[in-house]
């Protein structure tokens, strides 16, 4: 015999470490991500529907499965987007002269503080 | 009758001209608080068995020889202590995602090969024209790549990347991570030669940023950081060649 040794990767190479299957999950909260917004979509779809397709459409998704799903795409997309501020500092560190903004504040500056500045505007603009 | 405490290390074994898989061999050694693993595989190979084989050097974190899977983990073996694990075993393998020569000792040269592609080195247009004198550099423009440049080399980093371990085009991290030190070193004039090497294909569009890279490292250099900052120059740099004059350069 002779020659290097090439070890198989298994398929299950995202249960091999804790931070592999933080990766998949923060993955896998796309599709929650995406699917909320196809309802969405639809839902603007039923709004030019007219009046009537509009309240079929709000009365069909006050069922219990579908607040289920919405509650689920909630956490999902609340998961998604703490991951991702999260890895902000990482993709573009912040420099005070040669010091680099600590990740915290980064994430808040980067991240969390458009977020909420974005829904304050949102919810100001849809209860004025 | 000995009272020394002893503890296991459960040692994957390969030799290639008589094994056609791998083995995983039990010593027992003596256990002592002060002692890291590479400790305890230098007294197996002195003291039971001369065969075995591994790579060392420096036994202070800066060498990066020693790098091992430790129950798992990617560690340089100088830096794990044994009481961290005492009294349960400890199992010893090869780096993963690397061909294994023997033992303990990974092949180096796929790794090699990307690291020499992103030209980490200065890449000046002047380099024989000293009449300027020394490249002069603030301490803002060093914090720049700083901590990219604390790379020893070790490839923990590609032993924790399940991209490095599937998709052999891609670079890697701490290839890329070095290509990018010297991208944002404002001494260097090597972009766009290097952007060549890294945008192509899934040479660094494969990392889907895991991150483990960077939780592995023992020099905190954050390859995975380093990849998606690379990755953003390389978006810009793709939609300037849009707007910028033709032959105008990165």
């Amino acid at each position: 015999m002779s020659g290097r040794y090439h070890r198989p990767h298994g398929w299950a190479w995202f249960l091999e470490r804790p931070g592999y299957i933080r990766f998949m999950v923060r993955e896998l909260t796309s599709f929650f991500v995406a699917g909320y917004l196809i309802v969405l979509l639809v839902t603007l779809g039923r709004l030019g529907g007219g009046e009537a397709a509009f309240a079929e459409w709000l009365n069909a998704l006050s069922g219990p499965g579908w607040m289920l799903a919405h509650v689920v795409a909630l956490i999902a997309a609340v998961w998604h987007s703490i991951t991702w501020f999260g890895a902000v500092p990482q993709a573009m560190p912040m420099y005070l002269g040669e010091k680099k903004l600590p990740a915290p504040l980064a994430a808040v500056v980067m991240g969390y503080g458009p977020w909420l500045t974005v829904t304050a505007v949102i919810v100001w603009w849809v209860l004025r | 009758m000995s009272t020394e405490l002893t503890m296991t290390l459960e040692v994957f074994r390969y030799h290639p001209e008589t094994d056609s898989e791998p083995r995983f061999q039990a010593y027992e050694v003596p256990y002592d608080e002060d002692w890291v693993v590479l400790d305890a595989l230098n007294w197996i190979k002195d003291h039971v068995d001369g065969s075995l084989t591994h790579r060392w050097s420096c036994r202070m974190g800066v060498c990066g020889s020693c790098g091992m899977m430790v129950n798992g983990d990617p560690k340089l073996t100088c830096a794990v202590f044994l009481k961290d694990y005492y009294p349960r075993p400890i199992k010893v393998e090869p780096l993963v995602n690397f061909p294994v020569e023997r033992d303990l000792v990974v092949s180096l040269d796929g790794f090699m090969d990307k690291l020499e592609a992103v030209k980490p080195y200065i890449i000046r247009g002047d380099v024989n024209d000293t009449s300027g004198g020394e490249y002069l550099q603030s301490p803002a423009e060093l914090a720049q790549y700083k901590q990219y440049s604390m790379c020893i080399n070790c490839m923990l980093c590609y032993a924790a990347c399940p991209v490095a371990g599937h998709e052999d085009e891609f670079l890697g991290p701490a290839a890329l991570a070095l290509g990018h030190r010297y991208n944002k070193d404002s001494r260097d004039q090597g972009q766009a030669e290097r952007l060549d090497v890294m945008l192509v294909g899934e040479a660094i569009w494969g990392c889907t940023f895991v991150g483990e890279c960077t939780v592995v490292c023992p020099k905190h250099v954050d390859p995975a950081g380093a990849i998606q900052q690379a990755k953003a120059v390389g978006a810009q740099e793709f939609f300037k060649r849009f707007v910028a004059p033709k032959g105008a350069g990165v």
